[in-house]
């Protein structure tokens, strides 16, 4: 009977396993279609049947991408702008999550209440009377404009804010009675323990940054202030029908993205299933 | 350990980048232009100093061809700019010229009106840009057309970028919509005595395209071309939907009635809405018609999948280059008109000039119309719309003889229709059509209630448009 069980558990196993590896090789597939193309020679691209395994290996298209346009200073402005960014996001984050969590202050709650309801308010409702803001800031045509606005967000405070929640009252307690001040209580005791959660925030944060197409296309106008999502979008309007170049973009576009998810894929996965155990 | 190396590559590379982005040429110069007001005065002379902005989507690069060294899409304005500064004695002008992808312009224009800095000017496709005209974001240029204009250019074209009494796009080259098709496969299957000549836009009549049609799905030689249609349908999106219309138009139906209304939803309308159909059914045309491009159908036809396909211009000079280059198949690629049951061709242009925005700056907006007229008429300037098809008919017979295909351009002229009518709303009204062939093709509608819910939901678009629109009949 119980072998009987276990038999049956084990085919289940087998079989849910391949549903699940089925699905992982689905999900990369269009990534495997993207590099493959990107090798190949444009009529190779659009060809049927399709060369499932490219036949000629050609590293021009990749070549083209840099010679033809300015995707290195693309690259170096996507990586200041999600990088400064989230640096500074997680220290305004972290300091104001840390209060509203272990602060004692009159209004607290309604504060939190009003801060966290601007998650409801959608950016694009913002785009113009932020776009006017940063016109008179002189910020139009620099990446300070595509970071200004992104140092400060609700959705940050939320999310430490969680985990704040989560670290006991009685260490900041401990620290207080041996001296320590609320500044180095915060910076010594506290913020250590949330490091879960900053590396979660940061990675989500760094990934929605670099995304950030609507507002880095209004505030990048001219060709070299333009940041790499933005710049390989305009790549894809070229009238250049060479298929493979476009796709040689659109992978130079993602192979930074794909580097910081397998290298902060540990923090991630911590950061979030900390935050979703309350204790 | 390898992870950790990792790590310190990332953050090198992270720092390297903010030390990049600290010293870099992040300038903070607007996108629209200023007009120095105040004085201010150049080494050279004492003229105002006024900034334009110029903005334009992908057309051609290099200032006359892009086999020059460099060659940009904004090389021609650069040059332009630089010739017209040295000989503007009215200001000391700087123009800043910036390309912006086309699916890019809408998003940049609505955030730098409502932001009250649109660019100067704008060089674009008419049809792209004809809604600012009713959004009264555009000043008219009728001023600055004078009569050698007039004569140069084609009525035709100046009909295309006139809304209400005035010119508000000084027309600079066009690009006419055709089909185009595969000689070799006409051949394969039999049917070289409708194949027209290199340098033609053949004409055929209904009955002959349809037994073209026939011919091509029954006698194409599988094994030469196999998974291969006779012609292209798509209806995935607007994109390339002019020619949707022109079917729509095949039967004789005029589209826009005397108050710019949609009339399509009448005998000949239905007709041309169940040819589509019975195209599509009959296993005409690729399959999935709904599902596909007009990317993906010029994908299709380059790579010898369908015998007939959409053109224009620049696709056909495009496809025909990467030919010569081995970057596709190479086949003897020829154009026709899009055939129509009266026998008379239908043929289309996107006429493609500059617009100047309102930007209420008394300087900068004079300085941009004279900036307009200088490259729109200087002789050695226009004749870089040989890029695409010059408007000018003396920039056309100049280069006859090296572009055949201009004579045959200019003589189709004459078959033209305006697919935008120049209504109000005509951006949107792009977005209701398609749906409605999709459900036409998947079977969900019948061809005459297609036709019947683009009328009713396309009027209703264009009246609210109408209503607010600043050109009034």
């Amino acid at each position: 009977m119980r072998q009987e069980k276990a038999k049956k558990r084990e085919s289940f196993d087998i079989a849910s396993n391949t549903v699940v590896l089925l699905f992982a090789l689905l999900n990369l597939f269009p990534l495997y279609w993207l590099f493959s193309s990107s090798v190949k020679n444009s009529s190779d691209v659009i060809k049927m049947p399709p060369d499932w395994w490219p036949r000629t290996f050609t590293w021009s298209n990749y070549a083209d991408v840099f010679t033809n346009q300015p995707a290195l200073r693309w690259t170096l402005n996507s990586l200041y702008v999600a990088g400064l960014s989230t640096a500074l996001l997680i220290v305004t984050s972290s300091m104001a999550a840390y209060a509203f969590s272990k602060l004692r202050f009159k209004g607290r709650s309604v504060f939190f209440i009003v801060f966290i309801s601007s998650l409801m308010i959608p950016k694009e409702v913002m785009i113009v009377p932020l776009f006017r803001i940063s016109q008179d800031l002189g910020l139009v045509n620099s990446v300070y404009g595509m970071i200004w606005p992104n140092v400060a967000t609700a959705f940050g405070v939320f999310l430490l804010k969680g985990f704040f929640d989560t670290a006991p009252d009685a260490l900041r307690e401990a620290a207080r009675i041996d001296g320590a001040g609320e500044v180095r209580t915060f910076l010594q005791i506290m913020l250590p323990i949330v490091k879960p959660g900053i590396g979660a925030l940061f990675i989500l944060n760094f990934v929605q940054v670099w995304n950030d197409y609507l507002w880095q296309l209004v505030i990048g106008q001219n060709k070299e202030s333009k940041t790499l999502m933005v710049g390989i979008a305009t790549l894809m309007q070229d009238l250049n029908p060479n298929f493979a170049y476009k796709m040689a973009g659109a992978t130079v576009a993602a192979i930074p993205m794909l580097l910081i998810f397998i290298l902060f894929q540990r923090y991630f996965t911590r950061g979030i299933s900390i935050g979703a155990v309350k204790e | 350990m390898l992870k950790k190396r990792a790590m310190t590559v990332l953050t090198a590379a992270l720092a390297l980048s903010v030390a990049a982005g600290c010293s870099g040429a992040n300038s903070n110069s607007n996108s629209a232009g200023s007009a120095d007001s105040a004085g201010g005065t150049s080494g050279a002379g004492k003229k105002e100093k006024v900034e334009l902005s110029l903005w334009l989507t992908p057309q051609w690069k290099g200032v006359m061809d892009a086999t020059e060294d460099g060659a940009d899409y904004d090389s021609f304005f650069l040059y332009a700019a630089d010739k017209f500064k040295k000989q503007y004695d009215k200001y000391d002008v700087k123009v800043n010229v910036q390309v912006v992808a086309g699916d890019q312009r809408d998003e940049l224009l609505n955030v730098n009106l409502n932001g009250g800095t649109p660019p100067d000017m704008f060089f674009e496709s008419v049809f792209a840009m004809g809604d600012y005209v009713h959004r009264g974001a555009l000043a008219p240029l009728t001023d600055i057309v004078d009569d050698a204009a007039r004569k140069d250019i084609a009525q035709g074209y100046w009909d295309n970028v006139t809304f209400g009494k005035d010119v508000y796009f000084y027309p600079f080259a066009h690009n006419p919509g055709t089909l185009a098709y595969n000689a070799d496969m006409f051949r394969a299957a039999g049917l070289d005595s409708l194949v027209g000549g290199e340098n033609e836009i053949k004409t055929w009549t209904l009955n002959e395209y349809n037994r073209i049609l026939e011919t091509l799905k029954t006698k194409l030689p599988k094994d030469k071309y196999p998974n291969a249609y006779p012609m292209a349908l798509y209806a995935l999106n607007n994109q390339g939907d002019t020619w949707n219309l022109a079917y729509l138009r095949m039967f004789g139906n005029k589209f826009f009635d005397d108050k710019n209304n949609l009339a399509v939803d009448d005998a000949d309308g239905i007709k041309a809405a169940e040819w589509l159909k019975k195209v599509y059914d009959s296993g005409y045309s690729n399959p999935g018609a709904e599902s596909v491009s007009s990317n993906d159908a010029n994908a299709m036809f380059q790579n010898q999948q369908l015998g007939i396909s959409f053109t224009n211009a620049v696709l056909y000079n495009n496809a025909k280059a990467d030919m010569k280059a081995g970057k596709s198949p190479s086949f003897d690629m020829r154009l026709a008109n899009i055939p129509s049951a009266s026998g008379k061709p239908l043929a289309f242009t996107y006429v493609v000039g500059t617009a100047l925005f309102n930007t209420g700056d008394k300087a900068r907006m004079e300085a941009s119309k004279d900036f307009i007229k200088f490259f729109s008429t200087d002789p050695e300037l226009v004749k870089a719309s040989k890029n695409s098809i010059p408007v000018r008919s003396s920039v056309a017979s100049e280069f006859a003889s090296q572009f055949p295909l201009f004579t045959a351009y200019d003589a189709n002229a004459a078959n033209m229709f305006s697919f935008t009518g120049n209504v109000a709303g005509y951006s949107e009204l792009r977005q209701v059509l398609y749906p409605e062939l999709q459900a036409m093709y998947t079977g969900e509608k019948t061809p005459a209630q297609a036709i019947k819910d683009y009328q009713s939901k396309g009027n209703a678009v264009l009246q609210k448009a109408r209503e607010s629109s600043v050109i009034k009949p």
